[in-house]
């Protein structure tokens, strides 16, 4: 392995002394003078023509300062995607409870909220559809009538509610299916989930002197928001600058617009600045969360273990707008494995709850549940160990993966190795304990990156990129930086950026920051490094090759006394003819690089209560190169209780009439807390990636995927019930000890229409 | 109005003249962990007094003493924290401390008044079984002077209480534990700490001199019916027989048989119905061990109490 400097090093984080005295400024805390309060009346029924509004009340409610509805914005659609499908602001109809339909700025927030219970609104009802597989056939009642007309719309079933389709394929499936020796078919569902950040929606807007308007936001996304802000208000892009403040955890939940709007046409209205906040409620009832998923898998298998053949299909709601891409999880039907005949699809329903979001690589958690319980049935079915069913099909270097690339070098063995030989598997319990594993899927992520490094005159750099720092990612692109320019982390400082100041970039998500952006930061570096390179062997008179650089200085590697530090060259460089030292890099693509991850959970099951008591959490990722190996393992156990919340106790209940949001609060929105988790055991494995900066891979999404199958396989193992579907609650896990299994249906019926509606045999 | 004016209370008859004053309009407040999340509530069950009486600074309501004439005397404004590290309080009322110690988190418990956990009258409301099965009586000081009550009688439904306008709960006495007396209180919950009962069981159990019959079986149920409550069947098939495993198992059945829970989003009323018997069972266990003189360390009722395995 390379000796690093800086990287592999628990550096300490670059905002650490902020956080910690409290002084970080996140949106909430942006106060400006003659500021508004804003706040937002939420619809009350699922689904209905608005018929009224009247909002005179409201306005004249002392201290009111105005009103806005659907009316005052442009008459835009737009969309998380391609297909634009929503409103900003309710125009004549709502499509969810929590819809909003009115926002009012105010002197205060009291008074705010009074107002809003001051509008009146008359709706007239329509027959909502609450439930995907109803909405999905043919004679649902329709939530979006005119979809056809929408732009960016390219699919329909007649009649449905389907607004996209995902497909994949393969060999030719049918043939492989009748030739296997075996053939299993489950169905999983997994919950409703919310991403539980901590800090809720905050933003503040403002109309700047000269007519810009400038947005301070808590956002992953701030040149998605300033782009989506433009077309709702129908304004160019270039009058809107978007601050990104502190991120008080965002999980996929702040990549794209979500109420900036409304301050900031309030704003535009009073003349004053507006600041939003949403409740915690709100968070639960107006902002996307992941809604149920339904996998359906079918796989084929020889005596030998080798699996010929998968067919999945994917039921995904995605409530009343496509809120976050077609993005099902069906790309990751295969698993980590290797399976040369396979066609997949999912299909997103509409239904009358709110717009479906991001989290955490979305539906791939429910995905991975769905492969990873299947894998476990099928090797105890054909009586093979799991771990070695795993292994004989896992994929490999050189196999082509599900997107046609072919798999690069990775430490997939490796993972499911060192957890093996971690727990001793095979691995007797006692009585009412079980282990189960996982593996996990994903891969590095890519989109535009770019980053500008310029070197002071005291030898130490700034750093400027677009990118939100999420989860300690400027202190890896900090690293990073001082690794390719041999200085210290402390010489690097990292500029706060908005969109005016720094080059675009792609939102922070996917698991891209450290890979996609990180590359962008070592290519500056590398750029920036050359051209110090440039001017110190132009002023000693040397080939720039001679020369090496260590501990802050460029010099010639066989005369380490000559030579001068960055300072120096950055002082030289003011009067030179090469001018002050900047350097640039910007990319958008990256080859495919893979991420896997093998976890195992030990749980103990009460057979009277039914309730899962989880004992021991291993997990061993690919990291390639730890860039901070202390913020790695953040990451993993991070990642690994937001798996365990979903395995366990989160799940977002929706009233089956009027798809309302039943808990919208932590009190009942249950995420695990450090007594409801034993020591987490975090292992890594380096295989470095071909071209992730330094060899690095993406770290962030798989350490979530594997905790709901890992707990469901364990708990299969310690009492022989199988359970598909999330949450394993005790009430589930005591019904299935008793054989009266809730089980999932079977979605035959739904997927015989399917495959009809694509001249598919049924 | 989400308006309201706030007025400390100077001592026990001014809170009482500023509550008689207000009316309905008015709402004591202690350690207003209730008060604040229901104001806060926008849909229904929301509270949203123009009045707010601060009760927080009496002085004098806040003690905790034990005699063993007298028993165990509870102040109203005692937060749940000073019940549950009270040393009187884990040797002799071992069913009153795990409730306290299941309750919420140290931070909430700090705040958390007995007082307010009784009068907000919630069937969940973790410090209530034991009370019950402890024969808590309430002392209430209202406009017309002071009343007793015993606390079977102070719940009158979910959030309804014996109070009448203008009274106040000032004290729970709770009579001496006659010996060979042991008692748990068990939660059931997903979480560990942090959440709401699904199910919450105590019992206590007194042993006779012979230390194997049941003297004195006292079982309270809480969240499976709109008040928690005494499973009165249930104790009178312990009372007076020797506690074979039999002897529980049927009390258990019989304390199923009185629950009356509701479907709600923490659990269906099947499980609830399920979870008071395995709870109900346990519990008799745990007391009967501790009846018959086994030392069981805090940490260990702590662990039963929540059923974490950590
Ligand atoms: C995060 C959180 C977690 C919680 N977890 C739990 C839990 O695990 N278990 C549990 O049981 N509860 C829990 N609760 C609920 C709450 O903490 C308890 O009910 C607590 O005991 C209430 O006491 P308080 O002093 O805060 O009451 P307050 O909120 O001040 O008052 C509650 C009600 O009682 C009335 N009241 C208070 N004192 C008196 C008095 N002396 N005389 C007459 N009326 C009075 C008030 O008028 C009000 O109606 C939780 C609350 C929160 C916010």
């Amino acid at each position: 392995m390379t000796t690093f400097k800086v990287l592999e090093q628990n550096n300490p984080r670059v905002d650490a002394w902020e956080k910690v005295t409290g002084r970080a400024t996140y949106a909430g805390d942006v106060y400006l003078p003659g500021m508004l309060m804003c706040k937002v009346l939420a619809s009350s029924r699922s689904h209905a023509r608005i018929v009224s509004i009247d909002t005179s009340k409201a306005e004249a409610l002392p201290g009111v300062r105005a009103v806005i509805t659907g009316a005052d914005f442009p008459e835009i659609r737009f969309g998380s995607g391609a297909l634009k499908d929503r409103y900003i602001l309710a125009r004549d109809k709502v499509y969810y409870i929590g819809e909003p339909v009115a926002a009012v700025a105010a002197e205060d927030e009291i008074t705010a909220q009074e107002a809003i219970g001051l509008i009146d609104v008359e709706y007239e009802d329509l027959e909502p559809v609450v439930d995907p597989l109803v909405s999905l056939r043919a004679g649902a009642p329709s939530v979006h009538p005119d979809l056809e007309s929408y732009e960016g719309y390219g699919f329909t079933i007649e009649g449905g509610n389907i607004c996209t389709l995902l497909d994949a394929d393969r060999g030719d499936v049918d043939q492989a299916f009748a030739e296997a020796d075996y053939v299993f078919e489950d169905t999983f569902r997994s919950q409703g989930i919310n991403q539980g950040f901590l800090e809720p929606m905050a933003c503040v807007a403002s109309v700047e002197a000269n007519g810009r308007l400038t947005v301070w936001a808590s956002t992953q996304g701030p040149y998605q928001v300033r782009a989506q802000l433009a077309s709702v208000l129908d304004m160019p892009l270039s009058n809107i600058k978007v601050v990104p403040m502190e991120l008080g955890g965002g999980f996929g939940a702040k990549l794209r617009l979500a109420f900036e709007a409304y301050p900031a046409l309030l704003a535009m209205k009073t003349g004053n600045p507006v600041k939003l906040i949403n409740t915690r409620e709100e968070v639960f009832t107006l902002n996307g969360p992941r809604h149920p998923v339904t996998n359906y898998l079918k796989t084929g298998v020889n005596k030998d273990g080798a699996i010929v053949a998968r067919e999945g299909y994917t039921i995904f709601d995605v409530g009343a707008y496509l809120g976050a891409g077609p993005n099902s999880g069906i790309g990751h039907g295969l698993g980590a494995y290797d399976i040369p005949n396979f066609r997949l699809r999912s299909y997103a329903a509409y239904t009358n709850k709110v717009y479906v979001g991001s989290y955490r690589a979305s539906g791939v958690a429910d995905m991975t549940f769905a492969v990873e319980s299947h894998m476990d049935i099928i090797a105890h079915k054909i009586g093979m160990d799991p771990l070695e069913f795993r292994l004989k099909n896992a994929i490999k270097e050189g196999d082509i993966a599900v997107n046609g690339s072919r798999v690069p070098r990775n430490g997939l063995a490796e993972c499911l190795a060192a957890v093996k030989e971690r727990l001793g598997l095979p691995r007797e319990l006692p009585e009412g304990h079980g282990v189960g594993i996982a593996l996990c899927e994903w891969r590095s992520g890519a989109g535009p990156s770019t980053a500008a490094i310029s070197v002071n005159e005291d030898g130490t750099v700034s750093l400027l990129t677009g990118s939100v720092d999420i989860s300690g990612s400027d202190t890896s692109l900090a690293s990073i930086a001082a690794e390719a320019l041999c200085i210290g982390m402390d010489q690097v400082i990292v500029a706060k950026r908005d969109t005016d100041l720094a080059p675009f970039t792609g939102p922070s998500g996917g698991s891209r920051i450290v890979y996609s952006q990180g590359k962008a930061v070592e290519l500056a570096a590398e750029d920036t490094r050359n051209k110090l390179f440039a001017l110190a062997a132009d002023r000693l008179g040397v080939p720039a090759d001679a020369l090496v650089c260590a501990e802050g200085r460029v010099y010639v590697q066989d005369n380490p006394p000559q030579g001068y530090t960055l300072g120096q060259l950055a002082a030289m460089s003011v009067n030179s003819r090469f001018g002050p030292i900047v350097g640039n890099a910007a990319l958008s693509t990256l080859p495919y690089a893979p991420v896997f991850s093998a976890q195992a959970a030990e749980v103990e099951v009460d057979k009277e209560t039914g309730q899962v008591k989880l004992t021991r959490y291993v997990q061993c990722q690919d990291v390639g190169v730890a860039i901070n190996p202390m913020a790695v393992e953040g990451q993993l156990e991070g990642g690994a209780v937001q798996g365990i919340g979903r395995a366990l106790t989160e799940d977002m209940l929706f009233d089956p009439e009027t798809g309302a949001v039943r808990n919208p609060s932590f009190a009942t929105y249950l995420m695990p807390l450090a007594l409801d988790l034993p020591e987490l055991e975090t292992l890594m494995v380096r295989v470095p990636s071909e071209d992730g900066p330094f060899g690095a891979r993406a770290v962030a999404e798989p350490p979530g995927f594997g905790p709901p199958a890992a707990i469901a396989n364990a708990i299969y193992d310690a009492v022989g019930v199988r359970i598909r579907e999330l949450p394993l609650s005790g009430e589930r896990v005591l019904a299935a000890l008793r054989g009266e299994g809730s089980d999932v249906a079977y979605i035959g019926d739904e997927l015989d229409e399917l495959k009809r509606a694509e001249g598919l045999a049924g | 109005m989400l308006r309201f004016d706030f007025l400390n209370a100077r001592n026990l008859r001014h809170a009482i003249s500023l509550l008689e004053r207000h009316g309905d309009e008015a709402r004591a407040v202690a350690g207003s962990t209730d008060f604040l999340v229901r104001w806060r509530q926008s849909g229904p069950g929301r509270w949203r007094p123009a009045f707010v009486v601060n009760i927080k600074g009496l002085s004098g309501l806040g003690r905790i003493t034990y005699s063993p004439q007298n028993g165990l005397r509870l102040g109203a404004l005692a937060t749940v924290q000073a019940i549950e590290t009270n040393a009187q309080v884990r040797r002799r009322y071992q069913a009153l401390a795990t409730g306290a110690t299941s309750f919420a988190g140290v931070q909430v418990r700090n705040l958390a008044t007995v007082g307010g956990n009784v009068c907000n009258a919630s069937p969940a409301g973790d410090t209530l079984p034991a009370l019950l099965a402890f024969d808590a009586q309430c002392a209430i000081v209202g406009p017309e002077g002071p009343r007793m009550l015993p606390l079977t009688e102070f719940f009158q439904g979910p959030g309804r209480t014996a109070l009448q306008q203008g009274e106040l709960l000032t004290q729970l006495t709770l009579p001496p534990p006659t010996p060979r007396t042991g008692s748990i209180y068990i939660k059931h919950s997903p979480r560990g700490a942090m959440d709401i009962a699904t199910v919450g069981v105590a019992s206590v159990i007194t042993l006779e001199e012979d230390g194997a019959t049941c003297k004195d079986a006292r079982i309270a149920l809480g969240a499976v019916g709109p008040v928690p409550f005494r499973a009165s069947e249930a104790e009178n098939l312990l009372k007076g027989r020797e506690l074979s495993p039999d002897a529980l198992g049927q009390a258990a059945e019989a304390a199923r048989n009185a629950a009356t829970p509701i479907d709600d989003v923490r659990g269906t009323a099947a499980y609830r119905k399920d979870m008071v018997e395995a709870l109900t069972r346990r519990t008799l266990q745990h007391a009967l061990r501790i009846a018959g003189g086994q030392r069981v360390p805090f940490e260990e009722q702590r662990r039963l109490a929540v059923q974490t395995a950590f």
